[in-house]
């Protein structure tokens, strides 16, 4: 529904002699956090043994250098149900790998960070996802109905409340765009999903021969609060946004609660696939 | 003891009646036959006046005699007239306005518009048509609303925001009434055209404070718009025709002079110029003002008014949304005798939007809909003591929305939220009492009462909570839901009772100068939900219920009010504090749209806000205008109880986003010859209180900004000039047809202000970088308007 707002704001800027430029404008300084970026995602036919968990710190929002990846924390998860551990080992780079993971839908999931002497937890539990049924292209869906889109099919399961992350990406672009879905208006019906770029996107409309990666992600209610705000707030917040807040994630810290981390633990299962415009 | 003593007052002043005659009749202007609201009669040489009501009637009571009384008005020539007073009677004046053969006169006493310092009304700005109409507005089209902005202590949530801000409060605390029926909405294009037509309006009334006990409703302000009643000495028409919009209003007598009617119509052409420049995009409106009122005799009137309009967007052919108000007005004037004045109103007004998504096939609809009566009387006991008292109830329609799939394929399922009714009920009392000489207070009582009506099913939660403070992850959450009660339609789901007290008193500290002193209560039963900094079109009006409290603000205000020189200059110091209780504010995350269960997205928090105003204007000569200047604060704190943690910002005082701590308006007009008037706007305010980043992070491969305290940043500087000239060629006076050009430049030297500033990525370089999005540079403007 966030999508009116958008429409608003392209409205008003489109019609009105409103313009937009570049300025530079001086913020407040946050201390600095941790940031646990432990997505723990199991693709669909894939035995999920292998996972990576990134950590590190936040820095100023118009610093240069904005890797600053943590090397020297302790990072482990337990499965509740089993009692099962998994050790993730410091690549020396901020990434802390395993390749024995066990992913087991439904199972609850806590995790473990060590850094600076302080001790971060988090519980989450694996969500399963529907599959994708069919993906085509068209041009009829999406915003601008000259322009091609191309949509991903699945069928939401209609006995539970269901939440989504997509994850779209043409080859070349720096980054993927973010889409949350829940299924409040679309409970139990075969759903389209459509990803459409327009003139002012980086590279552009979609043309024939473009490649676009896809990814649908089953997600807990509670990751998609995360998540939706986190998209609302990473597309800017413009004349008619609402008001951005602190966003706060799952990761507590046990001896300074104050001290709290960015970023989640989040436990999903994945179906991807990508398509080639005709 | 004290009340003794004002028990005493009261009842010598009413036994001091007896040999007393009353006179009283009505005022209107002798060129079209419109009454006149806020002319003033006053016996030569007393104190003892009276300012006519709303429908320009009025009712003085002296001793016998023979007395001179003297009829004035803003813009009229004085008019006086010998009576004697041996018996009760009816005198009706006709006044005339300053007409162009009367020259001289022009020039030392044009729209004299002084401060009245005797009456114990305050926090109060009258608009003068006329002055709204001579001041610069963008692209020539002439608004109320903005120029209520140039007030103190009036401010909008900046260009391209809809409604206003009073006194710190939010645009859902204005009580905005055009020919008394309810406008939910006051702009046409998201914010940047009021929807009142200036043509069809006669009065602009601005209550800030010490509203009067007759209204209710709201917290924070009452706009009180009132149309004219169409010419019923001759056939009469007005029109322009400017940038965006043309304008037509057709008036004349009707029933054999016996009434009259007005038809004002208004429409954009925005779409011509969208289509020629092959943009798919459309934008526009309409509105229609439509008036009517029948003498059946000297006592008894009928008005029927109406209003009706509508703004449609169109994003190329994936998304199209209509909104718009609507009204309609039945009145009934009945005086019963010389001293008792009645008005029964029965008042419709709707609210509605419409969102029609080609692409996800499916339409959402949601409205607000009220039926009102109300009759409200008038008596005037003698000229030491007039008594307003009356009723009023209003029956509320709810509906928050609904899913209509347009097709069969629409992946979306219908749905209906919850329609919500409920009815609001007020009686009230106010007493105007000159106690002494010196000394003149208001005083009076409302009593409202609101009953959230059944007939509807609402959740139950876990510990009565709608909203949880998690203190794990240290956020608030949506309650868990552990039932429904279902309410039948007899039933009442949660009732409020608030009586509101109203007092207001002035002291004339000599001829030229007094000091006023006010205290209000009032109460505010429906709440627009709104988690943005803006008002848009799509916000939903909520009614208070078992989750949803009722706002209750107190305000204090006192003044100084002065006239210099004559009455050529005048000032006006206020001071104000403001508290407000049971505002709502939202959770981190809160998701207002298509939500049935909002209590699960919103906390109860309190409100206070204080300032000081200065209005400094020059009312006669050639060149005339004025300075306001508003020093204030305006804070919210969330810390709900229910709810539990530490509330919002760690339930410290944060900035409304209404906050501006200085904020100057300076507007001025000059008749430099008969041919052409210059006016001109400046402002300079503080800008809005806002939340940016205080640092990012890398996550899911993006940088993610974390954000500072709510609203513990501002906007930079707003500041703005504009200037107009009038041109009125050579008159004819032979002739009927008047013409004038209005030229205009807004924003002079193209300052870009910004409405907002948002943070991101740039999609190609990965930078952060701040974006600011200035709305209007500078737009230079020309309207023809014509009046036959």
């Amino acid at each position: 529904m966030k999508l009116y707002i958008k429409l608003l704001t392209l409205l008003t800027i489109s019609i009105f002699f409103s313009c937009e430029d570049v300025i530079d404008v001086e913020l407040q300084k946050a201390p600095e956090r941790l940031v646990i970026e432990a997505s723990l995602d199991w693709e669909k036919g894939t035995t999920g043994n292998n996972q990576t968990i990134k950590l590190s710190t936040s820095s100023a929002y118009f610093a240069e250098d904005q890797n600053t990846p943590v090397t020297n924390a302790a990072v482990k998860v337990t499965n509740t149900n089993s009692s099962e551990e998994f050790i993730f080992a410091s690549q020396n780079n901020g990434s802390y790998t395993t390749t024995t993971f066990n992913p087991i839908v439904g199972n609850t999931y806590d995790l473990e960070v060590i850094y600076n002497s302080e001790t971060y937890i988090a519980t989450e539990t694996l969500q399963p996802v529907t599959d994708i049924t069919r993906v085509e292209q068209s041009t009829e869906k999406g915003f601008d109905d000259e322009i091609l889109e191309v949509s991903v099919y699945f069928n939401d399961p209609e006995d539970e409340k269901n939440f989504y992350l997509f994850r779209f990406k043409e080859d070349g672009d720096l980054f993927f765009e973010l889409e949350d879905g829940d299924d409040e208006f679309i409970n139990g019906n075969e759903v389209d999903w459509w990803y459409e770029k327009d003139e002012e996107d980086n590279q552009g409309e979609f043309t024939s021969g473009d490649r676009v990666e896809l990814e649908m992600y089953g997600i807990s209610e509670a990751y998609h609060n995360y998540i939706r705000t986190l998209i609302e707030q990473s597309e800017g917040v413009g004349l008619f946004g609402s008001t951005p807040v602190a966003l706060k994630g799952n990761c507590l810290n046990q001896t300074n609660a104050d001290n709290y981390a960015y970023g989640y633990f989040r436990l999903t299962q994945v179906v991807k696939t990508n398509y080639t415009f005709e | 003891m004290k009340k003794l003593g004002l028990l005493f007052l009261f009842f010598t002043s009413l036994l001091s009646a007896q040999e007393n005659f009353t006179v009283s009749g009505s005022i209107t202007d002798a060129s079209n036959g419109e009454t006149l609201f806020g002319a003033s009669v006053f016996l030569e040489g007393t104190t003892i006046g009276a300012i006519t009501n709303e429908y320009g009637f009025y009712s003085i009571t002296a001793p016998s005699g023979d007395y001179n009384l003297i009829i004035s008005y803003v813009g009229f020539l004085d008019v006086k007239k010998e009576i004697t007073l041996n018996q009760n009677q009816k005198v009706n004046f006709e006044i005339q306005e300053y007409a162009t053969q009367l020259e001289e006169v022009i020039l030392t006493a044009d729209e004299k518009e002084h401060v009245n310092i005797r009456k114990p009304e305050m926090s109060v700005n009258k608009l003068n048509i006329k002055t709204v109409k001579r001041m610069p507005v963008v692209l020539g089209e002439v608004d109320i609303i903005k120029s209520l902005q140039m007030l103190p202590g009036v401010t909008n949530n900046g260009e391209g925001s809809g409604g206003f801000n009073v006194r710190g409060g939010a645009a859902d605390q204005n009580l905005v009434l055009l020919d008394e029926a309810i406008i939910y909405n006051t702009s046409h294009m998201l914010g940047f055209f009021s929807v009142f037509n200036a043509d069809a309006i006669k009065d602009i009334k601005l209550h800030k404070g010490g509203i009067p006990a007759k209204f209710g409703g709201r917290t924070s302000s009452v706009l009180d718009v009132r149309q004219k009643d169409g010419n019923n000495k001759r056939f009469a028409a007005s029109g322009g025709i400017g940038l965006i919009s043309s304008r037509l209003a057709l008036e004349g007598p009707m029933f054999n002079k016996k009434g009259s009617f007005l038809v004002a119509g208004r429409t954009s052409y925005a779409n011509l110029f969208l289509a020629i420049t092959n943009n798919k995009n459309r934008v526009g409106f309409y509105d229609l003002n439509l008036k009517t009122h029948y003498n059946f005799n000297e006592n008894n009137k009928l008005f029927l008014s109406g209003y009706f309009g509508r703004d449609t967007f169109k994003l190329g052919t994936s998304f199209e949304t209509t909104y718009g108000n609507a009204s309609a007005n039945l009145r009934w004037n009945h005086i019963f005798n010389e001293r008792l004045f009645s008005n029964l109103s029965l008042i419709y007004s709707r609210y509605d939007y419409d969102i029609g998504i080609k692409i996800a096939e499916f339409n959402w609809i949601s409205a607000i809909d009220n039926y009102n009566a109300k009759y409200d009387l008038k008596y005037y006991f003698n000229d030491k003591f007039k008594l307003d008292f009356g009723a009023s109830a209003i029956y509320y329609d709810f509906n928050p929305g609904a899913i209509e799939p347009t097709s069969t394929e629409s992946s979306v399922n219908a749905m209906q939220l919850d329609k919500k009714k409920a009815l609001e009920t007020g009686v009230y009392i106010n007493a105007e009492h000159k106690l002494t000489d010196k000394l003149t207070a208001q005083y009076g009582l409302r009593y409202s009462y609101f009953n959230r009506l059944g007939g509807q099913a609402l959740n139950n939660y876990a510990n009565n909570q709608p909203v949880a403070y998690n203190s794990v992850l240290g956020i608030y959450e949506r309650g868990e839901v552990i039932g429904e009660t279902n309410y039948d339609k007899g039933e009442s789901i949660a009732n409020y009772g608030n009586l509101e007290p109203r007092v207001s008193m002035a002291y004339e500290l000599n001829d030229n100068s007094s000091v006023k002193l006010g205290y209000s209560r009032a109460a505010q039963y429906i709440h627009l939900l709104s988690n943005t900094s803006s008002v848009t079109p799509l916000d939903v009006w909520t009614p208070s219920g078992k989750y949803v409290k009722p706002q209750l603000s107190d305000q204090f205000a006192l003044g100084y009010f002065r006239n210099f020189k004559d009455e050529a200059y005048s000032l006006e110091l206020e001071t104000y504090y403001k508290t407000t209780d049971n505002r709502i504010d939202y959770i981190d995350g809160s998701d207002l749209i298509g939500n049935n269960t909002i209590e699960q997205e919103i906390l109860n928090s309190e409100a206070r806000a204080y300032g000081l105003e200065i209005l400094f204007r020059k009312n006669t000569g050639k060149f005339t205008g004025w300075v306001a200047y508003t020093l204030a604060k305006s804070e919210q704190r969330t810390d709900d109880a229910n709810a539990g943690g530490l509330g919002i910002s760690n339930g410290e005082w944060y900035k409304t986003p209404y906050d501006r701590l200085h904020d100057l308006s300076i507007t001025g007009s000059y008749k430099a010859s008969d041919k052409w008037t210059f006016s001109s706007n400046f402002a300079l305010q503080s800008g809005r209180p806002v939340t940016y980043p205080n640092g990012q992070y890398q996550y899911e491969g993006l940088s993610i900004a974390s954000y500072s305290n709510r609203n513990s940043d501002r906007l930079p500087l707003y500041h703005r000039l504009d200037i107009s000239a009038t041109y009125t060629p050579n008159k004819k006076p032979n002739r009927r047809w008047k013409g004038e050009w209005v030229f205009g430049i807004y924003n002079v030297y193209n300052k870009k202000n910004a409405a907002s500033i948002s943070f991101g990525q740039n999609s190609e370089t990965g930078v952060n970088e701040a974006t600011r999005t200035a709305i209007f540079g500078m737009v230079p403007s020309a309207t023809y308007n014509f009046k036959f």
